[in-house]
Formats: structure tokens, C-alpha cells, sequence
């Protein structure tokens, strides 16, 4: 496995108003690396997953993936970055807690769509990467239905095989599975395990310990804007070293959840 | 009709009983706004014959409405053309107005508020005059300076003048919805769009637009029979619809109730006409992405 990380965050600063919601982050991440990120709400984790794309412009700070830098600093990306941000964004796959798919296209016009517009992909190319790509998140019988008349478990999907179809380097999932009913979480995890196992390189925001403590190679802990402490699963989730994150642990056992 | 219900009710006998009690109820609603809907109907047919009445009583004249009944109808075309173009062209505008306002450029921005704030500061009425009297001022003075082409550009007929007027006005009020609609596609989608890497205009065209039209359409559809009344002020430019044909005979036999009774019948008709076939768009468009 190559060893040089393919995404760089340095010393990242985001202000909301007089908000300092992420103070001075620094990540590193090695290709196929799982890093799962877990926090309560309002420690910044899913802030800095929207920084890592740029969705949320950073206030100060240094990202980097896959060779590519934009910077920021006193509030705005520094022009000689901004020529870069969609090329950023284009390493990026995400995958939203709503899954914000486009209501008014089929499934398979939901994949095809950035494809063909964004990368110029000729249709017919794009359609059999789409079906593959639906095949593989088990929906590809659903390729001409609307996504209204899909589940939540199964919109996510879609959601997932839409983001894959750029062919990202790096998959961003912000508490993919917080929307959904109980039931329908398995098989959104299920098809994420599998990308993990495909050596995807992969950040995830989320609530589902087991699944962190089952796939992640890396847990983050964020609190108040910083990273508290990080480390392989198995030494946070049963000996966690920060009082912060043994409180955080607990309160999630308390809760009923399973680790 | 509820017999017919029956006898298919009993012939096969549904395996369900929860759902027998179920039908049954929604036939007592339904039976119940028909009944409603009827008794309202019957106050409206005693209120139009009290009126008559009570027209009839002070020598109002039924022969003179048949007479010329016909010359006033011949309006509604001109009528319902002015608006359907005027809409077209206002449709144009509040694109373009709304998509300015929601910009980020200063010029944009400052171009639309400018004529969303002008043309909703002033009287319709007063646009009216500016574009039927002033602008053959401008043109007349441009001939003059030794502009000839471009003095004639600003002499327009009536028909023209009337539908640049409605056109201005009813597209800056349509700025708003307009607005309205492109805000109405959720936060999510933009996002959603913006993490596959589409620019603003790709973002704008396959995404927001379509989602946006869907709640647009059948404002516009508003916006049209409100029109189809207000399309009466053209007639102080001389175009000929509903309203200046019954005002010449009004005027010249004093026949003012006869007439404008004509008016606004037709324009009664019209508009519940436009309010049937705007429901049915309303339904349409409410069932959307259903496949």
C-alpha cells in the first residue's frame, strides 16, 4: 500500500458568524484508508467533511487530495486556489445525510447526469458504467423509477452509485444513515463495507459505532471544534484515553446503541 | 350512480368488511360536498335573478344586450391574444428578473431591482399612458434630431403598445414568483449538484429549472386570469377588446349598464373558463415524478 497520504488537511479554521466551529484541524489520510469520524452534534465533524469538498469555504487552512492544494486564509480561498476548487471537488465523492437525489430524473438519469455533463462522458459509456454501478448497490432493477418511489435505504444507494460514477478518490459520507429507519440501515452499511473491502479510500461522519468498530482503520473523536483523539477502533471504543471521549462512549452504551 | 355502486357491491362481495364500512363512508362524504356544492349553486341562481329583477325594474334594456351582444364578443380573441402574448413575454422577463435578483453580480442585481421596484412603485394606468402617449413623444423627437429609423421604432400600434405595457408590468410582479419558485428547490439539491462538480449555469439548467417549473407553471396560470381583467386598461390605447367595444355604445346611446354588464359577463366566463383549466394544471403538476 502507498504510504503518501492522498488527502492533507492542515491547521483548518471554519467561522459561522462569530462561530468558530472548527478550531485549527489536521488530518491525514492514506489511500484505502477508512476513517470514521464520530462526535456529538455541533462538534464540528460534519463542517469539516463539507470543508474537505468545499462546500463550506474554509476560513483559514491547508487542504490537499490527491496532489491538488487550495488554501484559504482571513476568510476566503486565496485566488491563486480558486481556479482549482472544482478540480478539488472533482476527487470527491459525497454522500448526503438526505440523500439529495434529483427528484425529477429517474435513477439512472441520476447517475448518468454529472458523467455526461461534467466530464463530457458519452452517454451510452455512461449508462453502462451506471448500470454496473447499480448492479452493485443491488438496485439496478429499479434503473427507470422515480426516486420517490424508492425507500430511504434504496435512495441511498442510488446516492452512493451516483457519487462513485465521477470515479472519485476519495468517498466523503456525512451520517449517511441518520435519515433512515432502523431497518433500512444494514443495507446502506452493507454496500459501504463493500467499498471499504475494495480499498475505497473513505471518510465517514456517523453514529453507528459498529460499524466503525467493524470497518474503520482509523477513529476520529471531534469535540468543540478539535480533534480530541484518534486512533485504530479497537484501542477507542475499549480504552479511550481523553475523559471527553470515555464520556462521549458512555453516553452512547447509556443510549442502547451497541458498540 | 350509487345504485350502480350497490348492485357491484353485491354482486361480489368484498372479503374485507373494514372495507365495506370504508366505501360506505367516503360515498357519505362525497354525497355531502355534492349537496353542499348544489345549495351553494341555488344561492348563486337566486342571487343573479334578483339582480335581473331588480335591473328590469329600472328600465334596463335586454333587447339592446342581444342587439350587440355579438359586437363585444368579438373582442374576447383580442382579448385573450393580448394576454397569451403579454404572458409569454412577462414569462421572459421574470426569468431574467428573478435570475438577476438571485445573482451575485452587482449589475444584475441593481438592473432587476431597479425595474422590479419602478414598475410596482407606479400605476399600471400611468405605465399605460407613458408607453401609448410618451413614447411617440421620444420618437417624434428623435426624427426630429435626424434619427428617422430609430424615431419609428418607438411609434408602435395599439395592439403593441397594450402588450409591451402588460408585458413590462405583469413581468416584474412575476419577478417574484419567479424568485419564489427557483428558492423553492431545496438547499440539498444545489449541494448535491455542486459535490458532482456542476457549475452554476449546468446546476441552474438541468437541476434547479426543472424542479422550479414545476411550481412556476401554475403561477403563471394566476398570473394569467388576473390578467385577462387588467388587459381592460389597454382600451384607453384603442385596442379593440371587450371593454373599448362595449364602451363605444355605451357611451354613444348612454347604454352604460347594458353594456358593461356585456363586458364583464364575458369576462366572468373567461376567467371561470381559466380558473377550470388551471385546477386541472394545478393537479397535473402536484403528481409530479410519479412513474
Amino acid at each position: 500500500m502507498n504510504d503518501k497520504p492522498i488527502v492533507r488537511v492542515h491547521n483548518l479554521h471554519k467561522w459561522f458568524g462569530l462561530l468558530h466551529v472548527l478550531r485549527g484541524i489536521s488530518l491525514e489520510v492514506k489511500p484505502s484508508e477508512v476513517v470514521v469520524i464520530i462526535g456529538r452534534s455541533g462538534s464540528g465533524k460534519s463542517t469539516l467533511l463539507r470543508c474537505i469538498n468545499l462546500l463550506e469555504e474554509p476560513t483559514s487552512g491547508h487542504i490537499e487530495i490527491d496532489g491538488i492544494v487550495v488554501e484559504a486564509a482571513e476568510g476566503t480561498i486565496l485566488p491563486e486556489c480558486r481556479g482549482r476548487m472544482r478540480e478539488l471537488r472533482l476527487k470527491t465523492g459525497m454522500v448526503f445525510q438526505e440523500f439529495n437525489l434529483f427528484p425529477h430524473m429517474t435513477v439512472l438519469e441520476n447517475v448518468i447526469e454529472a458523467p455526461v455533463l461534467v466530464k463530457g462522458i458519452p452517454r451510452e459509456q455512461a449508462i453502462a458504467k451506471a448500470e454496473e454501478l447499480l448492479a452493485k448497490v443491488g438496485l439496478l432493477d429499479k434503473r427507470d423509477e422515480h426516486p420517490i418511489r424508492l425507500s430511504g435505504g434504496q435512495r441511498q444507494r442510488v446516492a452512493i452509485a451516483r457519487a462513485l460514477a465521477m470515479e472519485p478518490k476519495v468517498m466523503l459520507f456525512d451520517e449517511p444513515t441518520s435519515a433512515l429507519d432502523p431497518e433500512l440501515i444494514g443495507e446502506v452499511l452493507a454496500v459501504m463495507k463493500e467499498l471499504a473491502q475494495e480499498g475505497m479510500t473513505m471518510i465517514i461522519v456517523s453514529h453507528e459505532m459498529g460499524f466503525a468498530h467493524e470497518v474503520a482503520d482509523r477513529v476520529i473523536f471531534m469535540e468543540g471544534g478539535v480533534v480530541v483523539e484518534e486512533g485504530p477502533p479497537d484501542q477507542i471504543f475499549t480504552d479511550p484515553q481523553d475523559p471527553r471521549t470515555r464520556q462521549f462512549l458512555r453516553r452512547i452504551i447509556e443510549s442502547g446503541r451497541t458498540i | 350512480m350509487v345504485e350502480e355502486q350497490e348492485t357491484i357491491q353485491q354482486s361480489a362481495p368484498s372479503p374485507d368488511p373494514d372495507l365495506e364500512v370504508g366505501l360506505a363512508l367516503v360515498r357519505r362524504a362525497k354525497r355531502q360536498r355534492l349537496i353542499e356544492t348544489i345549495k351553494i349553486g341555488i344561492v348563486w341562481v337566486f342571487l343573479v335573478a334578483l339582480l335581473t329583477l331588480g335591473l328590469l325594474q329600472l328600465r334596463f334594456d335586454p333587447g339592446y344586450v342581444f342587439q350587440h351582444f355579438g359586437f363585444v364578443l368579438e373582442g374576447v380573441l383580442t382579448t385573450i391574444g393580448v394576454s397569451l402574448a403579454s404572458i409569454a413575454i412577462a414569462s421572459v422577463l421574470a426569468l431574467f428578473g428573478a435570475l438577476g435578483r438571485l445573482s451575485r453580480n452587482p449589475i444584475a442585481q441593481g438592473i432587476s431591482g431597479f425595474y422590479v421596484s419602478v414598475i410596482r412603485g407606479t400605476p399600471l394606468l400611468i405605465q399605460i399612458y407613458f408607453i401609448y402617449l410618451g413614447l411617440p413623444q421620444i420618437g417624434q423627437q428623435l426624427i426630429q434630431m435626424g434619427h428617422p429609423k430609430l424615431g419609428e421604432l418607438f411609434t408602435l400600434s395599439e395592439i403593441q403598445s397594450g402588450i409591451l405595457a402588460l408585458s413590462l408590468n405583469y413581468g416584474a410582479y412575476m419577478t417574484e414568483v419567479f424568485r419564489a419558485g427557483l428558492q423553492s428547490v431545496g438547499h440539498g439539491q444545489r449541494e448535491a449538484a455542486a459535490a458532482l462538480g456542476m457549475n452554476r449555469a449546468q446546476m441552474l439548467r438541468r437541476i434547479i429549472l426543472p424542479q422550479a417549473i414545476r411550481v412556476i407553471i401554475p403561477a403563471i396560470g394566476n398570473q394569467f386570469i388576473a390578467m385577462q381583467k387588467d388587459s381592460a386598461l389597454v382600451s384607453v390605447m384603442g385596442v379593440w377588446e371587450i371593454t373599448f367595444r362595449a364602451n363605444r355604445f355605451a357611451r354613444k346611446d348612454s347604454k352604460f349598464i347594458e353594456m358593461f354588464l356585456v363586458a364583464a359577463t364575458l369576462y366572468w366566463i373567461l376567467t371561470i373558463i381559466s380558473s377550470w383549466l388551471q385546477s386541472r394544471l394545478e393537479r397535473r403538476m402536484a403528481r409530479a415524478y410519479e412513474r
